[in-house]
């Protein structure tokens, strides 16, 4: 079943056209990656659907519902929640009252304390740290924050931006395998990453961004295949 | 000439009572400040309107006889009648001179926030004529001694309100589910609208809770006093501004021990100073703290709110 719906969105900041009809789709129990390289418009596009820019043109619609006119969080209640990228926690807020930011919209308190639980054990980690203020959390620590923050609101649909961002290899890998299980668990999830090796370990299917335009969508087998994805997103990989 | 220990005692305690009423009207800024990097300049005239608001409750219960005979309800409906007046008018002032310009340059809102200040005063002027209004005198106040010392139960009061209003507004931010979400719109207002909150609720939450502390503030001034009119707020209003930026614009508790250390300077200037001079104190210390400490006692580096 179709969850998410992007339609031809055109976004402009101030007079750039930063965004020049985009389309893409997630479905029901998928991982979708957008890939691209810096400045293409991945967040852009992320920063569109979850209602902090509006399209000028084009609509999105979650759930065959349009959301596009809405407001953030009201968006946010219909079931999509976006993790910002570069590890936007709240600095002066302790890791635990982070996460309860992340169920803002709930009112099931019992709930809530169950998915706190769930996260303290997908990283045990925050759960030693959680009277510290975040700003103290080193930058791993703070990847796993913003992602456990995203998991509070119990979202119909995941939206994670460069979550491998400034992450040492290692804790990269901890990172996916998490999102992995998130998405296994049923949770559909939009990943942005500029690190495109990884994403394709992970995801379904696949759409390349280029200058605010998509160029090329595929299942991530062809993607891999692609001379073009490989030649740009993957070797420089390798080459680095 | 050294003061003796009763005349220290006194400025003490009246340190600690203006220093009160300070801090509550310093809190308004720095809320205001922390969520929306703008100086509400017209916050000395909520503290005015809300001083107003309870005059009329006390004039009106006076002449029924209703406060003759239920002085502390009336006091309290004063207090009521001034919260409710005073977090309107912040909201309103929200709406109307601040909001459509939330992405204009920050001079705007400045220029917007004098425009309503002169604006309100006005308005008051107009509605009970340019000259003092004496407060009902309903408080039964006493004198308390405590060995060679007095102090007026008036006092005692004022003080143990001003930091009761705080403890429970310090407990607001950091306990309760929309102080947090408060202190997540200071931060990062995009981030917070992607957590589901609400950020313009926020905003007009956080204009409410510090114009009724300054309601407060001004119902007590006003039963303290017992004179007011419609510049009342203009002096306060600058010297609790001062309390804020001592304490670091933009911190909770900076608000609090600026608005206590203000009052406590002014208290203990008149051994140096003359009386007249005593609002030179606040000035000057606002000038200074501006040129060696901009961030004040307790503020954060101000650079990471570029």
């Amino acid at each position: 079943m179709e969850l998410l719906k992007v339609e031809d969105i055109h976004t402009y900041y101030g007079s750039i056209h930063a965004l020049q009809g985009i389309s893409l789709r997630v479905m029901e129990g998928e991982i979708v990656t957008l890939i691209g390289s810096n400045g293409a418009g991945k967040t852009t596009t992320l920063n569109t659907i979850s209602g902090i820019l509006k399209p000028r043109k084009g609509a999105v619609y979650f759930q065959g519902e349009r959301i596009d006119p809405l407001r953030p969080h009201q968006i946010v209640a219909k079931g999509v929640c976006q993790s910002p990228e570069g590890r936007k926690i709240f600095t002066r807020l302790t890791v635990q009252e982070n996460l309860e930011m992340g169920a803002f919209i709930r009112t099931d308190s019992e709930g809530i304390r169950q998915d706190l639980d769930r996260v303290y054990q997908l990283f045990p980690r925050l759960r030693e740290r959680r009277r510290q203020v975040a700003g103290t959390l080193s930058g791993g620590e703070q990847q796993m924050l913003a992602i456990g923050r995203a998991l509070m609101s119990r979202p119909k649909l995941l939206l994670l931006d460069e979550p491998s961002m400034g992450l040492a290899p290692v804790l990269v890998e901890t990172i996916f395998d998490i999102i992995s299980d998130i998405n296994r668990q049923g949770n559909p999830i939009l990943l942005v990453e500029q690190n495109a090796l990884m994403a394709f370990l992970i995801a379904h299917r696949g759409y390349v961004i280029q200058s605010g335009r998509i160029v090329l969508e595929d299942s991530v087998e062809n993607l891999q295949e692609n001379e073009m994805v490989r030649k740009l997103y993957l070797g420089e990989e390798i080459e680095t | 000439m050294i003061p003796s220990f009763e005349i220290l005692i006194d400025q003490l305690i009246n340190g600690l009572t203006i220093g009160g009423i300070y801090a509550l009207i310093a809190l308004g800024y720095t809320l205001v400040y922390g969520i929306l990097f703008m100086i509400n300049f017209a916050h000395g005239e909520i503290y005015m309107f809300g001083s107003f608001a309870g005059f009329f409750v006390l004039v009106q219960l006076t002449r029924s006889g209703f406060a003759q005979q239920h002085v502390y309800l009336s006091i309290l409906a004063a207090f009521v009648g001034a919260i409710l007046v005073s977090s309107t008018l912040g909201v309103l002032l929200e709406r109307i001179a601040y909001r459509p310009l939330r992405k204009a340059p920050r001079l705007a809102a400045l220029i917007s926030a004098i425009g309503a200040s002169i604006f309100l005063q006005n308005v008051m002027m107009l509605i009970v004529k340019a000259r003092m209004q004496v407060y009902p005198d309903i408080f039964p106040e006493d004198w308390i001694e405590i060995g060679s010392v007095s102090i007026s139960t008036f006092q005692i009061f004022i003080i143990l309100g001003s930091v009761l209003m705080m403890a429970g507004l310090y407990f607001f931010i950091k306990r309760t589910k929309t102080g947090k979400a408060m202190r997540a719109v200071a931060e990062d207002k995009d981030t917070a609208a992607l957590m589901g909150i609400n950020v313009d609720r926020i905003i007009v939450t956080t204009f409410a809770v510090g114009s009724a502390l300054a309601a407060v503030a001004g119902v007590m001034v006003g039963m303290y006093y017992t004179q007011i009119n419609h510049m009342m707020g203009f002096i306060p209003g600058i010297k609790a501004f001062t309390a804020a930026v001592l304490g670091g614009i933009g911190n909770v508790v900076g608000a609090m021990v600026g608005g206590y250390a203000l009052g406590l300077f002014e208290a203990y200037g008149v051994f140096i100073l003359p009386a007249q001079y005593k609002d030179v104190i606040a000035f000057s210390l606002l000038v200074l703290i501006l040129i060696f400490r901009p961030r004040g006692i307790l503020g954060e580096v101000v650079s990471e709110r570029a």
